[in-house]
């Protein structure tokens, strides 16, 4: 009981922040095939996450985004994509905002000097919308 | 006394996150103390500084490390508690911050003239961050036990243990390699350590050891090997450790300098 309760008291000293969530959303039937890269995919990750999560950028360059997880083509997209849901997406069990973060460069691969943008909810269930449409595939 | 103090160096030897070069190096300056009496309290405060550098699947970049640490032992019983504060670069983001704390209980339950055996129970708490690659994320318990052979010069010793954290399991976490990178553990895992000293005079310890984890379901497999040289008095300890990770990318080199006051 005291582990119990000590496990608690330390938990409560967390500096881990929200931990990533799947946001399980559900692509409708029949799909409807409105999102695809071309109309949002592609230019949600330009406006949002490319200036780090970038193929061209070295890790030195990265500012922290780890390797091979790339969004400036639909092949890295789709090899993380349950990660960018959990990280970015917002469905009907979690509104995940952990990224992008505070501070974004101006650059891609250039230093942290100005306030990231950041998606509206609309645009964050959109992605989660358009990832289980049209990128993940279902089960 | 000699045999208190083996249990906190074992103890902290065996810790499978902290570097544990200064409970090994208790050991060594304490066994020379003379004036310590068995029914009175004894209390240490140390510092630790590492420095290492990591290149794993998804991130490459390196790390320094400052971790004070307090200790307390009475009779067959103690404690001790850490925390570390870091610098982190992590392909290419500097970063700044407290890594888990971690608090520690042991106890001995076997103490003969040359044989020395216990168990200990270390607790994380999760005060470094997860997303920068400074924490757990989750409080981890570590249960373990550990016995010790000595016969001056030599000591060996070894230990077993089981790691967990205190959350449920197969979250869908998203594999992000070995973190978090200050100290990368597994969910789940069992934890064994083992390695030996040899005094060669002069208050002059020489040790090597090796330590890991084997994952329970997911996870990596990690190997740390080591080698130390450490010198010590009644009142003061230091020593100096150089790392190699030998499986599971726990980090590539990693020295450590560490010092102790026993009071």
């Amino acid at each position: 009981m005291r582990l119990v309760m000590i496990s608690f008291v330390l938990a409560a000293c967390t500096n881990s922040g929200p931990p990533p969530v799947a946001t399980r959303t559900v692509c409708p039937d029949p799909d409807p095939n409105t999102l695809t890269w071309d109309n949002f995919g592609q230019k949600f990750m330009a406006d949002y996450c490319t200036w780090c999560h970038a193929s061209t950028l070295p890790h030195a360059e990265r500012n922290g985004a780890p390797l091979y997880h790339d969004f400036d083509t639909l092949r890295g997209v789709t090899q993380v994509a349950d990660h960018i849901d959990q990280y970015a997406g917002s469905g009907p069990a979690a509104h995940n905002t952990a990224m992008p973060p505070s501070q974004c460069p101006s650059v891609p691969g250039g230093p942290l000097d100005r306030d990231c943008p950041t998606p509206s909810d609309a645009e964050r269930t959109n992605l989660s919308m358009w990832l289980a449409c049209d990128v993940i595939p279902p089960p | 006394m000699s045999r208190r103090i083996g249990v906190a160096a074992l103890v902290g030897a065996f810790v499978p996150q902290a570097s544990g070069v200064v409970f090994a190096e208790h050991d060594h300056g304490m066994a020379m103390s003379e004036n310590h009496h068995e029914d009175s309290s004894e209390l240490s405060a140390g510092v630790s500084v590492e420095t290492a550098r990591f290149t794993n699947t998804f991130y490459v970049g390196s790390y320094q490390g400052i971790m004070p640490s307090l200790g307390w032992m009475r009779g067959r019983f103690g404690a001790s508690a850490t925390i570390g504060l870091y610098h982190l670069d992590e392909n290419g983001l500097s970063t700044y911050g407290l890594g888990d704390a971690m608090i520690a209980g042991h106890a001995t339950v076997l103490a003969a003239e040359t044989l020395q055996a216990g168990v200990a129970l270390h607790v994380m708490a999760p005060t470094g961050s997860e997303p920068d690659g400074l924490g757990m994320g989750h409080v981890m318990a570590m249960p373990s036990a550990w016995a010790a052979w000595s016969a001056r010069p030599l000591m060996i010793r070894a230990s077993a243990g089981y790691g967990r954290a205190v959350t449920a399991l197969g979250g869908g976490h998203h594999d992000h390699g070995p973190l978090p990178l200050v100290d990368p553990m597994n969910l789940q895992e069992l934890t064994w350590s083992a390695g030996a000293d040899l005094e060669i005079g002069h208050r002059v310890q020489l040790g090597g050891r090796a330590l890991g984890g084997i994952p329970i379901g997911t996870g990596r497999t990690r190997m740390i090997g080591g080698g130390r040289v450490a010198w010590g008095t009644p009142r003061v300890s230091t020593a100096f450790e150089l790392q190699l990770g030998v499986a599971g990318d726990p980090f590539t080199i990693r020295g450590v300098v560490e010092t102790a006051l026993h009071f």
